[in-house]
């Protein structure tokens, strides 16, 4: 493929709003893991299981769009709760491994079930602003994806409020700290835990459905590439660091976004996963993570 | 009184007896189906049963299948997950082949699952140092050009892609004579897609006189698979879940083809006519992949996929093609170019097994087989839902009637018939 600058510049521009997404993702991924230092593995499939239901609510009960983007996070909330049930509160805590296999387990189940109710057939999800693409000079930006960015931004505010400048957030980060001296200053760590689920999981779903809309389609084939992508964006932004996940998600968007222009769709993961295995090398904490030791 | 009732009784019971017994006697001959019932392309597999059953069900209505002796037998039938996964697909066929219950199979829905399956059967009939399965298979659905030539005990009923493209372009090229230029992509990552697109879709336009809108590409002859790897090179591609298209809608905007060609399968098919659409790119004319001419394009881009042409050797254009299509939804499938093989493939089963002289024997089954097999293989023709159907017979291969069809107004209407 033939290119020049300014197609670098406007695969950047494509790259870093879709990277938004990954964002999200990456953020929920840093939130759960930030709070208990386990990763959720099916944490992309509950927001792409919520993205489904906000659309079976237009579909089946006629609700008007916007309701899509309500019921697809609250339902993704609730998995989220479930999830934190089914998969790690009540499994061992030395076990290290069992909650990480428990949720590879809930994803790979929860992708069936979206499979089996589907047939695997792709589904139209109403398009937010599809006319909206501006010509500026030689290059072109999406409008929808400006709003996904935009909308993006404002939740991760939200997020960042939540952890700061309120008590859940103080307990959230106590939590995360120590687990047992929280539990000895009266924090209930486990609800704690559960509402840090069910956060990330309405984030997931805010992710899933904007994502749909961004694609135009919903399909089951987009639950695994998001979850890998949201993991690469959690190591590359640094594990538990929320300004490193966003950082990270609009940055691997736009490397995708450049290395698909320069070296074509065969190589552009390759230099996406080369650029993961550089800084788990060389820069294990990521952008921003920092070594917390816990009891 | 009593007496008489006791009689009835008797009777009564002499005859529930008798009937068991027949039913309990009544040889069985089974086929095995398998495809994908899981897995992202679970709609394979759904369809092709729905359709299968549809087909056992209309043989048994129709007395079932004559064996050598003249005796009737019912035609059964079980179907197996392979999840579009080569593994499995495999292991299915293993099982199949040596439990001894089927005298034939109809699988494995997907290509990809196909060409490694094909790979465990025994190559070469009679040769004694092959321990390859030896069990004849007679697949649906997958499209891939040339697989079945890899065994001889595997055939196919699926689309003649080279044949279907070939005639295709040079329609294109006597209605719309204005058109010149092409321009595609692919999902590189799918089999099927990228094979029939990168050997067979751009060379046969080559051979019709559509010139590559972005310059000559080296090696490109109109020869079936000639320049194909330059061909993938100067095409602008994605994978089968990409999620942005937008660096290549601006490849294919760039390119002001006359013609673009979108060789995927539904998912990557509407997202790339999304993002063509987003950025006001509109071509004079769409050509798409066989698998594409479905109902999941339909449900996912209509709107979008508006005046997209693709050949499909299956359209519910005749009374047996309408019937089977209204079977197969009332089974809870669609009737679509990959599943409709499968009532096909069942009717050319029965034809071959009372061409051979099956005994319906357990302990004869692998002799069975090998008849089924050379019933197969000495077909030259047989009747399909859209006409006749031509066997290839070297190569186990098909040529069945096709129609073209395109997208309008939400459904896919035939604009040509070449029968």
């Amino acid at each position: 493929m033939n290119f020049d600058h300014i197609d670098i510049i406007q695969s950047t521009i494509d790259g870093v709003l879709f990277g938004s997404i990954y964002a999200l993702i990456g953020l929920g991924f840093t939130l759960i893991f930030g709070a208990m230092h386990k990763l959720n593995m099916a944490y992309a499939a509950s927001g792409i299981a919520g993205a489904y239901t906000g659309l079976m609510s237009l579909t089946i009960l006629g609700m008007p769009v916007l309701m899509a983007f309500i019921i697809g996070p609250v339902t993704a909330g609730l998995i989220g709760l479930l999830l934190y049930f089914a998969c790690f509160r009540f499994m061992p805590r030395g076990n290290q491994l069992a909650p990480l296999m428990a949720s590879i387990g809930a994803l790979f189940f929860i992708d069936e079930l979206i499979i089996h109710e589907t047939s695997g057939s792709p589904m139209s999800f109403p398009a937010v602003l599809p006319d909206a693409y501006f010509f500026l000079g030689e290059f072109g930006i999406r409008g929808d994806l400006l709003m996904v960015m935009g909308f993006s931004f404002i939740l991760m505010a939200i997020v960042m409020l939540l952890l700061y400048r309120t008590k859940l957030g103080l307990g959230t980060r106590a939590t995360s700290q120590q687990p047992v001296a929280a539990l000895l200053c009266g924090i209930p760590t486990h609800r704690t835990n559960g509402t840090t689920f069910v956060l990330a999981g309405v984030l997931g779903g805010f992710a899933g459905c904007l994502l749909a809309a961004s694609v135009g389609v919903l399909s089951p084939l987009l639950v695994l590439p998001l979850t890998i992508k949201g993991l690469i964006v959690t190591v590359i932004g640094g594990l538990g660091s929320i300004r490193g996940a966003i950082i990270a998600g609009f940055a691997v968007g736009a490397a995708e976004g450049v290395f698909l222009l320069v070296r074509g769709v065969n190589e552009r993961d390759i230099y996406v996963f080369l650029l993961l295995f550089l800084f788990l090398v060389f820069r294990p904490n990521g952008l921003f993570g920092t070594t917390i030791n816990r009891d | 009184m009593k007496y008489i009732a006791r009689n009835i009784l008797i009777s009564s019971m002499s005859a529930l007896l008798l009937t068991s017994g027949a039913a309990v006697a009544e040889t069985e001959i089974n086929i095995a189906g398998w495809g994908a019932k899981s897995g992202p392309l679970r709609s394979f597999g759904i369809n092709s049963e729905a359709v299968m059953s549809a087909a056992v069900e209309r043989v048994n209505q129709m007395g079932g299948v004559k064996l050598a002796d003249g005796s009737m037998a019912k035609l059964t039938y079980n179907y197996s997950d392979s999840a579009c996964n080569a593994e499995q697909a495999i292991a299915v066929a293993r099982k199949e082949a040596a439990d001894g219950k089927s005298l034939i199979g109809i699988g494995p829905t997907c290509s990809g699952a196909a060409a490694a399956m094909y790979g465990v059967f025994q190559k070469q009939v009679d040769d004694t140092s092959d321990t390859g399965l030896q069990y004849p298979i007679l697949t649906d659905t997958a499209v891939r050009n040339g697989l079945a030539k890899i065994s001889q005990w595997t055939f196919r009923n699926t689309p003649n892609e080279p044949e279907m493209y070939d005639r295709l372009w040079a329609w294109v090229a006597a209605n719309h004579p204005d058109l010149k230029t092409i321009y595609g992509g692919t999902e590189t990552d799918q089999g099927h897609s990228n094979g029939t697109y990168s050997k067979v879709i751009v060379q046969a336009a080559t051979r019709h006189g559509f010139n590559w809108a972005t310059g000559a590409i080296e090696g490109l002859t109109g020869d079936i698979a000639s320049g194909y790897k330059e061909v993938l090179n100067n095409s602008s591609n994605w994978l089968q879940a990409d999620t942005s298209f937008s660096v290549q809608a601006r490849a294919f905007r760039r390119s002001k083809a006359d013609i673009f060609i979108i060789s995927s399968h539904p998912f990557t098919t509407c997202g790339m006519l999304k993002e063509l659409a987003r950025q006001r790119v509109e071509p004079k004319l769409i050509i798409g992949l066989t698998s594409s001419s479905s109902a999941e394009v339909m449900k996912g881009c209509a709107a979008e996929a508006e005046g997209m042409i693709i050949p499909t050797s299956f359209a519910p254009i005749t009374e047996a093609a309408a019937e089977v299509a209204a079977l197969a939804n009332a089974n809870g499938g669609d009737a679509d170019l990959h599943s409709a093989a499968a009532w096909e493939n069942v009717m050319i089963i029965k034809q071959v097994i009372e061409n051979v002289g099956i005994t319906g024997d357990p302990a004869m089954i692998q002799q069975e087989r090998r008849k089924v097999r050379d019933g197969l293989e000495a077909l030259t023709e047989t009747n399909g839902l859209l006409g006749k159907i031509t066997r290839v017979q070297d190569e186990g291969e098909a040529l069945k009637p096709y129609v073209f069809v395109q997208a309008q107004g939400g459904s896919w209407n035939v604009i040509h018939d070449p029968r």
